[in-house]
């Protein structure tokens, strides 16, 4: 094991703000998160880092020309378009009960998601 | 462990473009759910086909050119690359039969790229 860089993890602030938001949405569109909570965890942490650096909590799960041109355009601002419109979140972290990997949870603490993203 | 080489911008074309083997590339990022879920079906692939697919990836934060280049929108995506060219593109988390039935159409029947 060599030269392991990890990505630096989004402010306390806004993931707390993250994690109340999912938890709310989740419940508010009958969601819920992935049966494995890993998954979960690194999008919260992902939607707070994009928050923190772009203000606006741009979909984890895409790679983007221009971030902040993103952002203005907003269309993968979390909810994102296709979430709001036909409940698709490619980034797996609202599931339709009818998908396979939806589990029976619409919540998740600050420690479970810091406890994985650590090991990032 | 996993077989699965982690390239760069820098290093793409030669591990890549002129690879002899097929190549199968997971573009990936560190806060992508879906990535963490393909990650060990790669690894699987790595291992099945060990001596007929090179199975490497790259982290599109880190190589932003590369994701450009062949139009990565959405995370994860594995494209399979054969000659130096793109020949099949796979989007999301996929099931490693699927996986493994994309990439048969690619290796020579005898086994041998």
């Amino acid at each position: 094991m060599t030269e392991i860089i990890h990505p630096t993890q989004a402010s306390d602030k806004n993931l707390e703000a993250m994690r109340h938001f999912s938890e709310q949405y989740a419940k508010r569109t009958g969601t819920f998160f992935c049966v494995d909570p890993s998954v979960t965890a690194v999008v919260i942490e992902g939607l707070a880092k994009h928050k923190d650096e772009l203000g606006a909590p741009l979909c984890p799960c895409r790679h983007y020309e221009n971030k902040d041109a993103e952002v203005a355009i907003a269309f993968w601002n979390c909810p994102c378009v296709p979430m709001r419109e036909r409940k698709e979140c490619h980034c797996m972290l609202f599931l339709t009960p009818d998908n396979d990997f939806a589990g029976d949870r619409q919540d998740i603490a600050f420690d479970e998601i810091r406890a994985v993203t650590n090991q990032v | 462990m996993s077989k699965v080489v982690e390239i760069s911008d820098a290093n793409f074309k030669q591990e890549v473009l002129e690879s002899s083997l097929p190549v199968l590339v997971d573009f990936w990022a560190p806060w992508c759910g879906p990535c963490r879920m393909v990650a060990p079906v790669v690894s699987e692939i790595a291992e099945l086909y060990e001596s007929t697919v090179k199975v490497v990836k790259i982290n599109t934060d880190e190589n932003p050119n590369v994701a450009s280049q062949y139009g990565i929108r959405s995370i994860p995506t594995l494209m399979i690359f054969v000659g130096g060219q793109r020949v099949d593109t796979v989007v999301g988390a996929v099931p490693k039969s699927t996986l493994a039935s994309t990439l048969e159409k690619y290796i020579p029947e005898n086994g041998i790229a």
